[in-house]
């Protein structure tokens, strides 16, 4: 028989390290530990982002083949859908064409005139653009990964928007990459505006609802003036969304009798499930003025930081 | 030793071959098929195999690391598939001197509850935590996985197999 046949080293008898009893309680109470200090206490950061950054070529490695195959797809479109497309853009940029030359004006105007009235001017945000890399796996919740990350910039509690809408808020960002947590997740909200009544209410995700997830406007009263069709966009009283954004549509109001408050399902205006460029924000949180100092601090109100 | 009668002798496992075998279930676990529930995960079926075939080699504090390195990839709580792989890992270990009796179909059977288990594990943390219920088909996912179990037999026990003594007839 030739070398090398068997396992030359027998298995050891006597010395066989700790047992497996006790190596999955040692194991075991450390994951524990991770997952509670992961939820309550928001200590495991540095390691996650360890972590990451070690997994970044893997991953980079991997999605090399899934952005061939996107860049395949594309390249083998039909001249007829990307026409149709073409026609498409050109005509939503006639539409937008009138508004965007006035802007300038506008804004001059709006200047001026917020100057007369001794009003703080506007608060402009700076945007940088980033792609979305992939979906994560992870089935409880509704995340996406984004190709920039504390080495670019992004900070964590940023909007991130795509060109229809609120897309979601980055809420772990690693120095490579970033998780964008989207606004149909369950445990997202987001403060909204009714842009027909001006009311301002609060949209909570709802990952269940249609078939990408919805949102929720919840505590609205029974005869709240809400319809179908009315735009929700953000209120900008958060410090952390600038005002005017796009959120979503109402989609379907049903108004209970034995029920204090009306079950409000709203579509989102962003692709939740098929954005591929999007843009985030800086909260606006740093350029907001300071709080007066008289008066008595009330909790932070708003999204998820 | 012992062995099942008509069992094959094996060759030793290469060490190189079990840390790659593992590393490229990551990988392939780290495809973006998207956010689907009942997608089997692979890893947790290699690092099973190699617990109960190689149980000096691969073990629970592997299973421990890599269950790390899919939660941070999955934006999923941290701790959750370490958990679920630490205690796959420590059962395999646990059954892996009778798994290795029956014939590789029965074998797919009794590493079924394992899987089980695991996704349960996973389940309860979540739904604790509060998370999202994924739907009825994360039922699908430990069944899928044991049925893969014949398949990555085959495939991870192919270079144990080759010849002892290849020649020109029997180049591998």
């Amino acid at each position: 028989m030739p070398l090398g046949t068997l396992d030359r080293t027998p298995p050891p008898f006597f010395k066989q390290g700790p047992s497996a009893l006790s190596k999955l309680m040692v194991c075991s109470a450390l994951a524990l530990f991770l997952m509670v200090a992961d939820t309550r206490f928001g200590i495991t950061q540095p390691l996650r982002a360890g972590v990451a950054t070690v997994l970044y070529p893997v991953q980079w490695l991997v999605l090399r083949p899934v952005l061939a195959l996107r860049e395949a797809g594309n390249y083998f479109e039909s001249l007829r859908s990307a026409q149709l497309q073409e026609a498409a853009a050109r005509e939503k940029l006639a539409r937008q064409s009138l508004r965007a030359n006035q802007v300038e004006q506008l804004s001059q105007e709006n200047e001026r005139l917020r100057k007369l009235l001794e009003l703080r001017e506007r608060i402009t945000t700076p945007a940088q653009a980033a792609e979305v890399l992939y979906d994560a796996a992870d089935p409880y919740t509704r995340k996406v990964v984004i190709d920039k990350g504390l080495a670019h910039g992004i900070e964590e509690g940023s909007p991130v928007i795509d060109e229809s809408g609120v897309l979601g808020q980055v809420t772990r960002a690693h120095p490579l990459i970033s998780e964008v947590t989207l606004i149909t997740d369950r445990d997202q909200a987001i403060p909204v505006m009714n842009t027909r009544t001006g009311a301002r209410s609060v949209a909570f995700g709802d990952p269940a609802g249609g078939q990408s997830g919805a949102l929720e406007l919840r505590f609205m009263a029974g005869n709240a003036d809400v319809h179908e069709g009315d735009l929700l966009t953000t209120s900008g009283v958060d410090g952390i969304y600038p005002a005017g954004l796009p959120v979503a549509r109402v989609d379907q109001v049903e108004r209970r009798a034995d029920a204090g408050f009306a079950r409000i399902h709203c579509v989102p205006q962003a692709q939740v499930d098929g954005a591929r460029y999007v843009m985030v924000i800086k909260p606006v949180a740093g350029q907001l003025p300071p709080r007066p100092a008289d008066l008595a601090p009330t909790p932070a109100k708003g999204g998820r930081k | 030793m012992i062995m099942r009668p008509g069992q094959q002798l094996l060759l030793p496992a290469n060490p190189l071959f079990i840390w790659s075998s593992l590393l490229v279930a990551m990988v392939i676990g780290m495809l973006p098929f998207g956010r689907v529930a009942w997608m089997p995960d692979l890893l947790a079926l290699v690092l099973v195999f190699w617990s109960v075939h190689q149980p000096l080699r691969v073990g629970i504090g592997a299973a421990f690391l890599f269950g790390i390195a899919m939660d941070v990839h999955q934006a999923s709580l941290l701790g959750q598939h370490a958990l679920a792989y630490t205690t796959l890992s420590f059962f395999a270990i646990t059954i892996h001197r009778r798994l290795l009796w029956f014939t590789v179909p029965s074998q797919a059977v009794q590493v079924l509850p394992l899987f089980a288990a695991a996704h349960a594990i996973e389940l309860a943390i979540r739904m604790v935590a509060g998370g999202v219920w994924p739907g009825p088909s994360v039922l699908l996912a430990p069944v899928i996985e044991s049925l893969l179990w014949p398949l990555v037999s085959v495939i991870l026990l192919a270079p144990q197999r080759r010849a002892p003594d290849p020649d020109e007839n029997r180049p591998l």
